[in-house]
């Protein structure tokens, strides 16, 4: 063979290992190692090659895709709450429906178009906004915020800009109603605004009782960047500190938050909660490990102390074997 | 690639379910996706949150346009057309960059992705560690130069172990044209890793 095939075959090897050859390029490459020692050698080092490929692959932390799940749990809810579903229920979509003939009502078809001709050629009488008056004091559009989300030049020398865009609206209820709570627990993961989320907490903390608000007083626990906010969330969790998945995430701040003030909070809830909970002092060994073991990594004395004097209340070892 | 939980009917069972508004449903059939799209995700843009922003963003789409879904495809390749679509925007808006950088914050702290390269199975010959560095530095160099394109279809072919047939179809385009772009990857990356091979 010459060096010229021997260089071609070598262009097919990366393909021939996917599997990705035709019959016949498979053919002609394995044809050619039949009789080529150099290209037998060379596509073992493309295996190799390849293989070690397999190796620079990033797998995502299990917490990652935790929280992933987590916050699109929450998008959903309030997807939910602020009436997107999957579902289609709306005059309007089963109109565009009819429009784009899905609905098969081959006759509405006509009265759908003339329907927007209607509405459009209302519509283009309302005056244009302008200042304060136009559509907004018509009442048509309501005041609205926006922020530019991205700017993009487009081939045609145009621009293409795509806005966020809020509009104020008052919504008042009690915390019974499900569709306040969700709004509130949207408000309490706000990452912009932690006086927002302060505030949001406190409201939602006698209500953590309900599964949903613990649920979510939990994550907030577990991930809010602020140690004011997060210390608000223990107090609404202090009545529940014996309930399985709370005593867990309690156990996780001991060994985990950053804060020396959250720590100590944890050290007495899970104290007070072992105490409560067994009468015949069949103590929680997770939650006796973790202290035992903060026991040993922790740096502020005074923490040390607490955790020390409530291993000693629990009569456990202050040492880890 | 993304494993399902149970068999097709019963996949289709929960498309159908969240297509009436189960939202339960449409969770469970996230989550027998999501693991494989943050990996993509995470593998292409090397930013974890770019990655949860594709994660977010691709599965609130499907959420929105589920109903538009008709089983003309399989829901994967449905799925994968967003996530896919969603990533080259993002690494098209990144491609001015000289060189994306390799070292990339995970849950588990900083990690380069190129230090795994090293072969654990260098048995300590220095030869063998130092083809090894080598190739991690050239193997580097040269997926920074691949177009999005091909960096995405290397990913699905390599990484996520996808037909070049359903890699077509992912990317709305034929399988030859896929196949052309793995080709041009490959090839580049030969050229890099001449001395290797």
């Amino acid at each position: 063979m010459s060096e010229t095939s021997c260089s071609a075959v070598k262009d097919f090897f990366a393909l021939y290992l996917y599997g990705e050859l035709s019959f016949d390029e498979e053919e002609r490459v394995e044809s050619h190692l039949d009789s080529c020692v150099d290209c037998r050698k060379a596509l073992e080092r493309q295996r190799e090659v390849q293989m070690a490929l397999d190796n620079i692959a990033i797998e995502p932390a299990p917490s990652m895709l935790r929280s992933c799940r987590e916050d699109l749990h929450y998008r959903l809810v309030e997807e939910e709450a602020s009436g997107h579903t999957v579902a289609k229920h709306g005059w309007w979509e089963r109109f565009t429906d009819t429009l784009t003939g899905r609905a098969g009502s081959g006759w509405l078809k006509p009265a759908g178009a003339l329907t927007l001709v209607a509405l459009g050629f209302g519509i283009a009488r309302l005056p244009i906004a302008t200042g304060g008056g136009g559509l907004f004091q018509a009442g048509v559009m309501e005041p609205s915020a926006s922020r530019v989300r991205y700017v993009e030049p487009a081939s045609d020398g145009r621009v293409q800009i795509v806005l966020d865009e809020t509009r104020q609206r008052i919504v008042s209820g009690g915390l019974e109603d499900q569709k306040i709570r969700v709004l509130l627990l949207s408000a309490a993961k706000d990452p912009t605004d932690p006086g927002l989320r302060a505030e949001a907490v406190e409201l939602v903390n006698p209500s953590a009782q309900s599964s949903d608000v613990r649920d979510a007083l939990i994550w907030e626990l577990l991930h809010d960047q602020n140690s004011g906010v997060r210390l608000k969330v223990m107090q609404g969790l202090t009545p529940l500190a014996q309930q399985p998945d709370v005593r867990a995430a309690l156990t996780r701040v001991l060994l985990t938050d950053t804060n020396p003030g959250m720590r100590t909070q944890a050290i007495d809830l899970l104290t007070k909660s072992l105490a409560q909970e067994n009468p015949a002092q069949t103590y929680d060994r997770q939650v006796i490990g973790a202290m035992q073991e903060l026991m040993q990594r922790e740096s502020n004395a005074y923490v040390r102390q607490r955790c020390k004097t409530a291993l000693e209340s629990v009569k456990a070892s202050t040492e880890t074997y | 690639m993304a494993q399902k939980t149970g068999g097709q009917l019963d996949e289709t069972a929960l498309i159908r379910a969240a297509q009436g508004g189960d939202r339960a449903a449409f969770e469970q059939l996230v989550r027998a996706y999501d693991q494989s799209v943050l990996r993509l995700a995470m593998n292409l843009l090397r930013s974890p949150e770019d990655a949860q922003d594709v994660y977010q963003e691709a599965f609130l789409r499907v959420y929105r346009n589920l109903d538009k879904f008709r089983f003309d495809c399989s829901f994967h390749t449905w799925l994968y057309r967003i996530v896919t679509n969603l990533c080259l925007d993002h690494m098209r808006k990144r491609k001015v960059r000289k060189e994306e950088p390799t070292v990339v914050a995970t849950a588990e702290g900083p990690l380069d992705r190129m230090d795994a390269v090293v072969e654990e199975r260098v048995d300590g010959d220095p030869q063998r560690f130092l083809f090894s560095g080598e190739l991690r530095k050239r193997v580097k160099q040269v997926l920074s130069e691949l177009t999005p394109r091909e960096r995405m279809v290397f990913e699905l072919r390599h990484y996520q172990g996808l037909r070049l047939r359903r890699i077509g179809e992912i990317l709305g385009t034929t399988e030859e044209a896929a196949k052309n772009c793995l080709f041009r990857a490959t090839q580049k990356m030969r050229a890099a890793l001449g001395d290797f091979i």
